[in-house]
């Protein structure tokens, strides 16, 4: 019982950061057919603002707020400078602006900060357990199940209730439709990589504080991880996304848990396995829009 | 200490050993056209020239350990020449290449600086890229040295012309076992990682010694470098009949603070043993969760004493004091290469690598280096160090009797 409990516990506080790293990407890819792999240097910015803003005496939850809009509107002043010059141009032209916009950012913060890791100074509390049961659940992977949950179900009302929730759902399914209905691309597209900003800003301060570090190429095991998170659940799907998030992280802590020790050094490998497969018998991803050929 | 990246290794691996094949074809040729430079170089004992080329990470997973390497050599260099050179004649000219923490792009860059007839090669602080690189310098009879890979396979796997300024891994595993031991501990877990030759095989020479001295590994974990979550292998630690003692790992940044934070978070109080990888002020600034962790390094960074001065020179140069002890250790490559043009008078190549490989009591600022008899390892004291409120507090400083060292493993 308490081995199903950890793996539970487990399973959502990855599980949320994933999906909502994952969305993040998914919400960009909606509107502009692009996967962002500066996305996980959003994280890392976000790392940085937060260890600058504790540095600086704001309290930790003000620190984590600057942290969080300052992502947003980093990923705003990225597609402005990065990608909207090439927005017309090939997937293949976004996929390396992408890559090279990472690279730059992880050479800025490696010889403008420092190449070394810098420890952020989380408050004590945060540092200590609780008990359900006769297991304990560090109060980190409480705060990260909790503000996962939170920002899932506060997505969910923005996507049903909101004016661009729904332009960007309606985007998902066809980007020209949502032009031809009156709603600007390029603000539609400003929107959305502040979502997915904000998305990689909570996502970085839960990715930190778990940590208990940032350095700077901190971003690329998640964005790796997102990316393969957004293939299970089926690209541009946001559905898909979450419901990625929770399947990878459920194959990686069950096979940490339950593989014997002498098969533990190709744990990745199996992952990345039981991916293929899963994509073997959904090739479009889970949630993913088939391809529809036309007679 | 070392550093790999991940999941990438394997395919990096079989990459860079193609190109190494290749590079070696194309820089025997750049030996041939150097031939002539050789015949006219300078007899032993009069002045030259000594090229030193570094093929280390400027940038990339290894620029945390190879950037204040670099800082700490290029502030001898600098001295050195100021001086007039080794013995006064010998100037030391640096040639730096960035390998991007790659190890393939340590080959090429290995293969341009071997082109340009350098008398030494220098080399990232990991066996991986050391051993991409060495095996090109090993081909042109040049010396390679890494900055500080410890895994004590260079030699094995690269050549005898391939060296490391740091300790070998199973030596300090021999320290951390015997430290355990001492403190009365029966029971330990390790934790390591098979990303790469340092945090896969220290646990494993750290069991061996441990269980020599009459302790028992009751667990060993696997982790992924830069996974997301430790929780599940600290369940399995909280799982653990008998409870661990100890806990020995090679974790280093990012995924040390990430490990320590949920062992303590768990509520999880055994001692932790680490090695030098965590000699760092990240260690040092997650203040109560790492009191008490104790670990090996080549020394003590504090601003007193013969330290001191590197201190207060460094800073002149670079106007802020060293983070970490590799800035220490980049200096002291320096100091063991001017011990070895002193002895070889000369910048010839080969020269360098007799004096080099029977080198005996160079003076650093830790203590004395030496590699005759290393097996390529530099031979040097390994300090023993206790988090205390925060700060380095020395244990002792250890010279294992090499008889009772694991033996290094591929």
């Amino acid at each position: 019982m308490d081995a199903l409990i950890s793996y539970l516990v487990n399973v959502i506080s990855l599980g949320g950061t994933y999906a909502l790293l994952a969305l993040g990407l998914a919400v960009v890819f909606s509107v502009l057919g692009l996967i962002n792999f500066a996305h996980g240097e959003l994280m890392t910015l976000t790392g940085y603002v937060l260890l600058a803003g504790i540095l600086t005496g704001q309290q930790f939850w003000v620190a984590v707020l600057i942290a969080v809009l300052a992502c947003g509107l980093a990923a705003v002043l990225m597609e402005f400078a990065a990608f909207r010059p090439v927005r017309n141009a090939s997937g293949a032209t976004l996929l390396m602006t992408s890559f090279a916009v990472s690279m730059l950012l992880q050479v800025l913060f490696q010889n403008g900060i420092s190449a070394r890791g810098q420890a952020i100074p989380v408050p004590p509390w945060l540092t200590t357990s609780i008990s359900i049961g006769n297991s304990q659940i560090s109060k980190v992977q409480v705060m990260s199940i909790t503000i996962g949950i939170l920002a899932l179900i506060a997505l969910k009302i923005f996507f049903d209730r909101s004016y661009w929730g729904w332009a960007i759902r309606a985007a998902a399914d066809d980007f020209e439709v949502v032009g031809l209905m009156g709603i600007k691309a390029s603000r539609l597209i400003s929107f959305a990589f502040l979502l997915s900003g904000l998305l990689a800003g909570i996502a970085g301060v839960l990715w930190v504080v778990q940590r208990g570090s940032v350095d700077p190429l901190m971003g690329f095991k998640p964005v790796l991880a997102a990316f393969i998170v957004a293939v299970i659940g089926g690209l541009g799907s946001l559905t898909g996304a979450v419901a990625g998030g929770f399947i990878l992280s459920a194959i990686e802590i069950a096979l940490q848990t339950w593989l014997p020790a002498g098969v533990m050094p190709y744990r990745d490998a199996i992952t990345y396995t039981v991916v293929v497969i899963i994509l073997s018998f959904f090739p479009n991803g889970i949630f993913g829009k088939r391809d529809q050929e036309k007679v | 200490m070392n550093r790999k990246t991940g999941p990438l290794k394997v395919s990096k691996t079989i990459a860079g050993l193609s190109v190494i094949m290749l590079l070696a074809a194309c820089s025997s040729g750049a030996s041939d056209a150097g031939s002539t430079e050789e015949a006219a170089a300078p007899a032993a004992g009069e002045a030259c020239i000594v090229k030193v080329g570094v093929a280390g990470g400027q940038t990339g997973g290894l620029a945390y350990a190879d950037v204040p390497h670099l800082e700490g050599f290029e502030l001898w260099a600098e001295q050195v020449n100021a001086n007039g050179g080794i013995d006064g004649k010998f100037t030391i000219e640096t040639i730096v290449k960035d390998s991007r923490s790659d190890i393939t792009q340590s080959a090429t860059v290995a293969a341009e600086l071997l082109a340009q007839g350098i008398s030494i090669l220098i080399t990232s602080a990991d066996a991986d890229p050391t051993i991409a690189a060495g095996a090109l310098a090993q081909a042109e009879g040049v010396t390679a040295v890494s900055w500080f890979g410890s895994a004590p396979i260079v030699q094995l796997a690269a050549g005898d012309h391939v060296f490391s300024n740091a300790f070998g891994d199973n030596t300090q595993a021999k320290v951390l076992a015997d430290h355990a031991t001492e403190m009365g501990y029966q029971n330990a877990y390790t934790l390591g990682s098979p990303d790469s030759s340092y945090t896969k095989m220290l646990p494993v020479y750290f069991g061996e010694a441990f269980e020599a001295n009459g302790g028992k590994v009751v667990g060993a974990g696997s982790f992924s470098m830069g996974q997301a979550s430790f929780s599940v292998i600290v369940d399995e630690i909280k799982a653990l009949s008998p409870a661990p003692d100890v806990i020995m790992t090679p974790a280093y940044e990012p995924d040390f603070p990430t490990f320590i934070k949920a062992l303590r978070g768990a509520g999880i109080t055994a001692a932790v043993l680490g090695t030098d990888g965590i000699d760092s002020p990240t260690t040092l600034a997650l203040a109560d969760i790492a009191e008490g962790v104790t670990y090996t390094t080549p020394g003590v960074l504090k601003n007193e004493g013969v330290m001191g001065t590197f201190f207060t020179d460094y800073n002149a140069k670079y106007g802020k004091d060293p983070e970490t002890i590799y800035a220490v250790t980049g200096y002291e490559l320096g100091l063991t290469l001017e011990a070895v043009v002193t002895q070889a008078q000369s910048c010839d190549a080969d020269a360098i690598w007799k004096a080099w490989a029977n080198l005996e009591g160079a003076q650093g600022i830790t203590g004395k280096i030496s590699y005759k008899g290393g097996d390529g390892m530099a031979i040097r004291e390994i300090a023993l160090i206790e988090i205390k409120n925060s700060e380095r507090s020395l244990i002792g400083t250890f010279s294992p009797d090499p008889a009772t060292v694991p033996k290094a493993q591929l």
